[in-house]
């Protein structure tokens, strides 16, 4: 493993280097909050933001995207799949939490006989640069959910703020061959070691730690038809941006759109919050309720993935909780499910 | 980087027949033949799999493929005109082209339906796999390897059953014990009048060595299951296919998601026991 360290000043022109072998996304300053864009320069990204407003699920698995076309031709139907054979991605500046989002996504497209492609060709081409985090907002839970602020799950190169530099831990091959003839770099001293220790202390300290979250999975599973349900989405106006912002949402919708040439499929986010994503043909409608939908939600993250993949499908990085209209918090759930 | 294959990517195919079922003209049976010829040679499938079928420019929908495996390069969907995709796949005329993905599902158990006798439930629409089933069971190559087939279908008045002409056959076969039943008959109905449920109690079919598929509405399913129970039949003898909203087909969209079960991977088909195990949110 190396240990290399950079003078915040000389981020620029790193991220420069990267932009002639990688497209680079980094956050970006999108005036209220960060978001995760394309940059063109190395001058564009601003890592000193709080974690963007949407995780990197908004790169890897986009709002909206084509997974098809069909041209309607004088000999019929042809179907074309949109290719993207463009240079490798980085995505600079990824948060231990979404990182880890993205190693769960990993597992799920992936997963049984039938790969994601459309996720699967974006992601097998991306590195991670990660930067960790010095300041957990009060919102965040990443240390009771299997994570830590300095994580480095699903991570490449781990930038951590210094200060005056980053210290860059080098984790992966890929992050090797992004390091490449990258200039401006030293290696590190044992005292930046020591800072960047402290510092990962320091925000261990700062996170919230009391969410009892020991044997949630098992407790769930007898838990299907308990009262709880009948209270805990009372105030829930299932808007749904809970899921639209949570790194471990897949649930999508598939819609064709016209254009003059034929027909575009396009993929779009869909939750289980909404009334309409079970609703049948026939008028029948299995979670008919914000009860059913939010024991859905809640079931799936804690005790169906879990069931599956053996891991918690909640990276805690607070958004669902930071962002909800109506003030829901997912961590004050998990403590009423463990005290029934 | 290893190449996967997209699995949204739907085969094209061209409608080469559709024959209107009911009287009310919202049943219509969709024969397709695949563009490829390999593809409409080697497509393989089993009873109880499903399709999502595209109309393009309308979407996708799972349906449930009602030919059987037996009939060589052809498909046949019953599709009932419910909503925007059903309603182009209606509007549309022989030749025209639609979008085929699958097969998706597990399909009825063929297997441990062998060696035994079969007996097959089955109401109004819902009859579609079924009937892919029993023509399925009695195709010459297939017919000994299993006991008796008795099939209980019913719809709500003459006009709404569907497969005339498949039931015109099996009347006259003496390998299939058929029974067929409406909720009301009309003026030229010489057949049975009753719920399938009754009508079931009434045929009373023998449980010994046997495993049954019952598809219907809902309410159908409710009151026949009791009756399947006194007649002797295990819930792990019952076998069910369930209908979820689907967008995917591969386990993805989250839609069909019952538990940590996926309709559209674990099932369609489930045993009545299995169903027992899982959260009532179907």
């Amino acid at each position: 493993m190396k240990i290399k360290i950079v003078d915040k000043k000389e981020v620029p022109a790193l991220i420069d280097r990267l932009i002639e072998r990688y497209r680079v996304f980094a956050p970006v300053d999108a005036g209220k909050y960060a978001r995760l864009m394309e940059v063109a320069s190395g001058s564009e990204a601003c890592l000193e933001l709080q974690n963007p407003k949407l995780s990197s699920k908004e790169i890897l698995f986009p709002q909206t995207e084509i997974i098809l076309r069909i041209k309607k031709g004088e000999e019929g139907l042809e179907t074309e799949e949109p290719s993207e054979n463009d240079k490798d991605w980085v995505l600079f500046g990824v948060h231990p939490c979404d990182a880890k989002g993205l190693v769960l996504t990993d597992k799920f497209f992936a997963s049984g006989d039938y790969k994601d492609k459309p996720y699967m060709d974006k992601r097998g081409k991306t590195s991670i640069v990660g930067l960790a985090c010095n300041h957990p907002r009060a919102t965040c839970f990443c240390a009771s959910v299997g994570g830590s602020p300095f994580g480095k799950e699903g991570i490449d190169i781990l930038l951590v703020d210094l200060g005056e530099e980053y210290l860059i831990e080098i984790l992966t091959e890929r992050g090797e061959r992004m390091i490449e003839g990258v200039h401006g770099l030293r290696d590190a001293s044992d005292d930046d070691m020591a800072r960047a220790e402290k510092m990962s202390e320091e925000a261990e300290k700062a996170l919230q730690t009391d969410l009892p979250i020991e044997g949630l999975s098992e407790r769930l599973e007898g838990m299907f038809e308990d009262p709880l349900w009948d209270k805990v989405h009372l105030k829930c106006v299932g808007c749904g941006v809970c899921s639209y912002l949570c790194p471990t949402c897949w649930c999508f919708d598939i819609i064709d759109e016209e254009t003059s040439t034929g027909v575009e499929r396009i993929r779009l986010w869909d939750t289980c919050q909404f009334t309409q994503f079970t609703l049948q043909g026939s008028g029948f409608n299995p979670r008919p309720s914000g009860k059913e939908r939010m024991r859905q939600r809640t079931m799936h993250k804690f005790c169906y993935f879990p069931k599956e993949y053996g891991v918690l499908a909640c990276t805690g990085c607070g958004r669902c909780v930071r962002e909800c209209p109506v003030n829901q918090d997912i961590r004050e759930t998990i403590k009423e499910i463990m005290s029934v | 980087m290893v190449s996967i294959s997209n699995p949204y990517k739907p085969n094209i195919a061209a409608l080469r027949k559709i024959t209107t079922e009911n009287d009310v003209n919202d049943i219509k049976t969709f024969e397709v033949v695949f563009e490829d010829p390999d593809l409409a040679r080697s497509f393989r499938y089993t009873p109880g799999q499903f399709g999502m079928i595209s109309y393009f420019g309308a979407g996708e929908c799972p349906i449930g493929i009602a030919s059987s495996p037996t009939d060589e390069g052809f498909l046949e969907f019953t599709i009932k005109k419910v909503g925007t995709v059903t309603t182009a796949l209606h509007n549309c005329s022989e030749g025209d082209r639609i979008g085929i993905r699958g097969p998706y599902g597990n399909g009825w158990p063929i297997e441990a339906m062998e060696g035994r006798n079969v007996v097959l439930v089955g109401g109004g629409f819902a009859f579609t796999t079924l009937r892919s089933l029993a023509k399925y069971i009695l195709h010459d190559d297939n017919r000994g390897r299993f006991g008796d087939l008795t099939v209980i279908y019913g719809a709500r008045n003459p006009g709404e059953l569907i497969y005339k002409y498949d039931l015109e056959d099996w009347e006259q076969r003496d390998d299939i014990n058929l029974i067929v039943t409406v909720d009301k008959g009309d003026s030229g109905w010489t057949g049975k009048e009753g719920y399938i449920p009754t009508i079931l109690k009434e045929a009373a079919p023998s449980s010994k060595n046997a495993i049954a598929a019952i598809c219907g509405p809902p309410i159908m399913i409710r009151f026949s299951i009791p009756v399947m129970t006194e007649l002797g039949f295990s819930p792990s003898d019952i076998l069910l296919s369930l209908e979820m909203r689907m967008k995917c087909g591969i386990g993805k969209c989250g839609r069909c998601n019952v538990g940590s079960k996926f309709v559209c991977l674990d099932g369609p088909v489930f045993t009545h026991e299995e169903l027992q195990g899982l959260p009532k949110e179907y």
